[in-house]
Parts: C-alpha cells; structure tokens; sequence
C-alpha cells in the first residue's frame, strides 16, 4: 500500500511539475509578495486626511493641531480642489459645516467623524484596544489572508482539475481500475500532493508578508485553517473534474464557485457592504476561520465538526464519482 | 481459467445488457469474443476484470467467484490491453511502464527494456514523451503495459488496432508465445483475421446473447455448402465453374487445357457471423 502510494505521488507531482503548476505557485508568490510589500503597505501608510477649518470668528479654541486654517472660503475651494482626499470645514456660521469633494457616502462619514473629532481631540472617548497589532501588523495580516484565501479557493481548486482533466483526457483512470491498487489511493495521493503544496505556500507566503516573528507566531492555526480549506477546495475541484466532460465545462462551474462564490465573502468580511445571508454562505466561515486564526481569534468547534464531516461528505461524493468514471466506456 | 454461467447485467431497470451468457474459458486458451458495438462485449469483458460489480449469475476466474472480493491479489494476475492505449503523454515509454509496473511484486515483474526490445519498439523513442509517438507505437507501449506483469489470464481488446500488417503479424507472434508460456488470453475484437488465426475458440455475442460457441474451423464447417470454384482455361478461354467437392475425388470431372485456382466456397467468420446474428461486425 505504502509502495503505491509513492508512486501515486510521485507521478501526481510529475504531472504537477509538467502542468508548470509549481512555477506557477511560485510566479504567485512573488506577485502576491511584491504587491503586499511593494504596493499595499505603501497604500496603507499613507498620511491622515487633511483637515481644512475656516472659522473668521476663531469659535473652535481646542481644535486639535491636525486642523490646517484656512483664511476664507476661496481658499479651502482651492485646498481641497488640489487635495480631493481632504475635508473641509466651515464654521463661519456658527454651526461646524462638513465640505467634502467627490466621495461614497460611507467613507465620507468616516472622513467627516474624524474632521469633527479634531476640533474637540480632549473631549473624543477613548477607543476600546483590540489586539495588540500595529496599523501596519492589521494591514499585513489583513492581506496576506485575504490572498492566501484567494490563491486556495480559485488557484489550487482550478490546478487540481487541470491535473484529472489531464488524465481523464489520456484515459489513464480507466487502467488504474485493474491495477492491484486500492482504489482510494488514487484521489488519496492527489489530496496529498496539493495539501502538501498548499501548505508551503501558505508558510512562505505568511513568513513573507507577515514577518518571521509574527508569522511564526500565527502558523499553526494558519496552517490548520489552510489545510480545511486546501481539501474542501481540492475535493471540490476532483469532483467537478470528474463529473463534467470537458474543460469548457469546468469553467463555467470556476466562474461560479470561485467568483460568485467568492466575491460576497470578500466583501461582506472587508467592506461595510453587508448581507444578512451572508452567515449561511459556507464560504464565509472558512474565510473568518483563516481570518481569526490570522487574529488569534478563537474559533468555534462547531465550525471544525461542520468542516470535517464536509470534508468526509465530499470524499464520499468523490469517490463515487471516480469509481463511475473507471467503469465507463473507452 | 474462466467459468461464466448465466450471466446477467442491467444499467437501469429497462436496459439490460446481458441476457445469461454461458461460456468456459480453458488454461491456456486464447478465446475469441466477438460481436458488433453495443452487443455487451465491452460489458462483459469489464465484468470479468472485476471493473463492473452488481451482475447476475455465476463468474469465476481462477477457481474463485468474481463477487467474492479477490482484491490485489486478483489484478496481479490479470494483464489489459484496453480498446485505445491509455498511456500518460507526458511520460516516455520507459517511465509509463516502469510507473505502472511498480504496483506489482518485483519479481512478477518483466524487464521494460527487454519487452520493448521484444515489440519492436523504435529506441530512439525510449525517453521521449508519449505525445509523440504514431498510434501503432502506443500501442505496442500499450501491449508492453499489459505484459510487464507477466499476467496468467490476459484480456486483449482489438490487439492489433492502429498497427501495419507487419505490426499485427507481430503481435500474434507475441500472442501465441504468451499462449505457450501457459496464459489464458481472452481476445474481443472485430478483426476476423485476428480471430481467424489466433483463436482456439471463438463466441459470438449479440444484443447481450451468445449465438455461437466453437472454433473457427468448425464454425465455417458446419456452414460450409462444400463447394468448390474451378477457375481453368479451355481451348484458349479462361472459364470457370462450381462443383461438388466430392466430385474431385476422381479428379477434374470436366475437359479442361490448364488450371488456373481452385478455390474452396467455404464461409468466413464474418459470414457466420451475418448467418447466427443477423447483423454485421462494424
């Protein structure tokens, strides 16, 4: 059995490296790296917006030294025209009035909260601390979990049905049938080889982007929710290899587990977009899973039984998908 | 080698395939299975290399039941040339056999170069990959994936596919000595040839029935109307004529200056075939 397996594995990684499927991990890597690296914590770093106040009267005395003033209307016009970020406010009136230029409603609130909080910064309550991470440690985080996310649920789950499209195309299932092998080794070994690939990625992908001591810190809770996401993800993509006849098929079934599936967690875990569904979408609990475990955050065992019998559920379905398909014609 | 007794297959509830096949199949026998697509050839081929479970009837091969679970031990004795050469077109020829090969005991095993050697298989090809190989070159890297385990009982379908005259001469050649080393060879094809010349016995299926069982020499006997063509040239013009073959006994019952063939009216297999079924092979 053990001997089997070897070779199993040994040919699933050949067809891997002949796919170029490990070059293409890697190319991802270093994308995903000089991105995070490169782009997004630059992003994220950026300076706090400007603050422009006119007030003639001089009615805000404790205003916060963030607050930029402005001698008239004219001038915060041509302010905030050369700097569409800032926020304006106009307290000629009496009453604070927010200017802002060119924004979404939600972010505007933001920007307008914060303006305002600066004119009073001794009386703004003190923030509840959650976490002990920096600005820049969330940020990191942030991303390095939302791509590994990315790369496991739409990246290996399209890598592993290339592979069996491969060798549904060559025939090749069809003699592993009177092979004296135990059936299950086939799928077990293509599991094997992209949770091991998987795993990799998402070690160097953490250490890379999070940093050695805080990635080291977090890995193996990371490395736990990967794993359940890595075989869900591996199952479901050996089941649609399986059960549809060709790669144009495939897809379209891509599109919808990897984008329609995918695109409301994204934005319901990282927006203020919310859905009151969205805690019935399956996909949402993966990804706060691999989020908490990114934060230190418990996670529920209700979440872990629901994972495992999902996992055990999928490999069922799979391996009677397979055992239809070796029974076909030629 | 293999006992089959009313066998019986359904895919649903209103489409059965096999409708209580009867057959044995001796040691050492090369036995030919025959029938026209969709006559359950497939089926029951796939039944008795242990792929298809859930079949009515008795199967036994080796002396043990099909149903029971014969697990590893049952696929190391077995050896299957599919109907296309499934191979991995990424792999040589030497990497396909030597993966495949690994999943049986090493000293089962054949030696890969020496069974390529033996089909002929062009050595400049060895270490390249299998995408670029003709058709009768994957086939014989097939016919060297079937053999490499040096199997008792070896299912052969439509063996000498995609190969050149010389290529088919071949692997009968190859056929018959697997025969003589004492493996049972259980062949289906559509080559009557193949049959012909290969097949101690032969079986002809159609719509999941067995219309037929005995060797090809008796088969064409039995139906044979003992006739024979004489084509011969008389006083400068060739003629020809149909006589009894009894009637040669004697000699040329007729005048004649020169005999130019005598050919026996005796039918082939796919005759009998068309006679027992009905039906054509293709």
């Amino acid at each position: 059995m053990g001997k089997g397996f070897c070779a199993l594995f040994k040919k699933d990684c050949r067809m891997l490296a002949s796919g170029k499927f490990f070059l293409m991990a890697i190319g991802f890597l270093a994308l995903y790296t000089a991105y995070v690296n490169l782009g997004y914590i630059r992003f994220m770093q950026m300076e706090p917006y400007h603050v422009y106040l006119y007030d003639p009267a001089e009615t805000q005395a404790s205003k916060s030294s963030l607050v930029q003033t402005v001698p008239s209307m004219e001038a915060m016009d041509a302010a905030l025209s050369s700097d569409a970020n800032g926020v304006g406010l106009d307290a000629s009136a009496g009453d604070v009035r927010v200017v802002i230029y060119k924004g979404a409603e939600h972010i505007d609130r933001h920007r307008a909260d914060y303006a305002l909080s600066l004119l009073e910064p001794s009386v703004s309550l003190p923030p509840e601390v959650l976490g002990t991470n920096t600005p820049e440690q969330k940020a990191r985080k942030e991303i390095t979990c939302e791509l590994l996310f990315f790369e496991l649920a739409a990246v290996g789950f399209l890598g592993i049905a290339a592979v069996l499209f491969r060798e549904k195309g060559m025939g090749v299932i069809r003699v592993h049938a009177i092979l004296p092998l135990q059936k299950d080794l086939f799928l077990l070994s293509k599991l094997a080889v992209f949770l091991l690939c998987d795993l990799v990625f998402a070690v160097l992908l953490t250490l890379l982007n999070t940093g050695l001591a805080d990635g080291a810190a977090v890995l193996p809770a990371v490395l736990l929710q990967t794993a359940i996401l890595s075989l869900l993800m591996a199952l479901v993509g050996l089941f649609c290899a399986l059960l549809l006849k060709d790669f144009r098929q495939f897809t379209l079934a891509y599109l919808v587990i990897a984008i329609f599936a995918a695109t409301p967690v994204f934005l319901s875990a990282n927006t203020s977009v919310k859905f009151d569904w969205i805690h019935y979408h399956p996909f949402y609990h993966v990804y706060m899973g691999l989020k908490n475990a990114y934060f230190g955050t418990a996670v529920s065992p209700v979440y872990y039984i629901g994972a495992v019998g999902t996992i055990v559920l999928l490999f069922l379905a799979v391996r009677l998908a397979f055992h239809r398909e070796i029974g076909k014609e030629g | 080698m293999i006992e089959v007794r009313n066998l019986t297959f359904s895919y649903s509830k209103d489409r059965q395939a096999l409708h209580g096949l009867n057959f044995t199949v001796e040691d050492g026998e090369i036995f030919g299975f025959l029938g026209p697509n969709g006559s359950g050839k497939s089926t029951t081929q796939k039944i008795l290399t242990g792929i298809l479970k859930g079949h009515g009837g008795k199967v036994s091969l080796f002396g043990q039941d099909i149903s029971a679970a014969h697990g590893q031990e049952f696929f190391q004795k077995i050896g299957v040339l599919f109907e296309f050469p499934y191979l991995y077109a990424n792999l040589s020829a030497v990497d396909n056999l030597n993966y495949f090969a690994s999943f049986y005991p090493k000293e089962q095993r054949r030696d890969v170069g020496e069974l390529l050697d033996t089909l002929e298989f062009k050595p400049d090809f060895l270490k390249k990959p299998v995408s670029s190989y003709s058709k009768g070159m994957r086939q014989r890297v097939s016919m060297a994936r079937a053999l490499v385990s040096n199997p008792r009982l070896l299912f052969l379908d439509e063996p000498t596919s995609g190969l050149d005259p010389s290529g088919a001469v071949l692997f009968r050649k190859i056929i018959e000595q697997e025969r003589k080393k004492g493996t049972t060879v259980f062949v289906t094809t559509h080559n009557m040839v193949d049959a012909d010349l290969l097949c101690d016995r032969v079986a002809f299926i159609s719509n999941g029935n067995l219309v037929a069982l005995d060797t090809p020499k008796r088969l064409k006997e039995k139906n044979s109307n003992h006739r024979v063509v004489i084509d011969y040239l008389y006083q400068g013009q060739r003629e020809s004529k149909t006589i009894e073959a009894p009637e040669l006994e004697a000699g040329i019952p007729f005048a004649h200056d020169e005999i130019i063939s005598i050919h026996s009216q005796e039918p082939t297999l796919e005759d009998m075939f068309i006679q027992y079924t009905g039906r054509g092979l293709s």
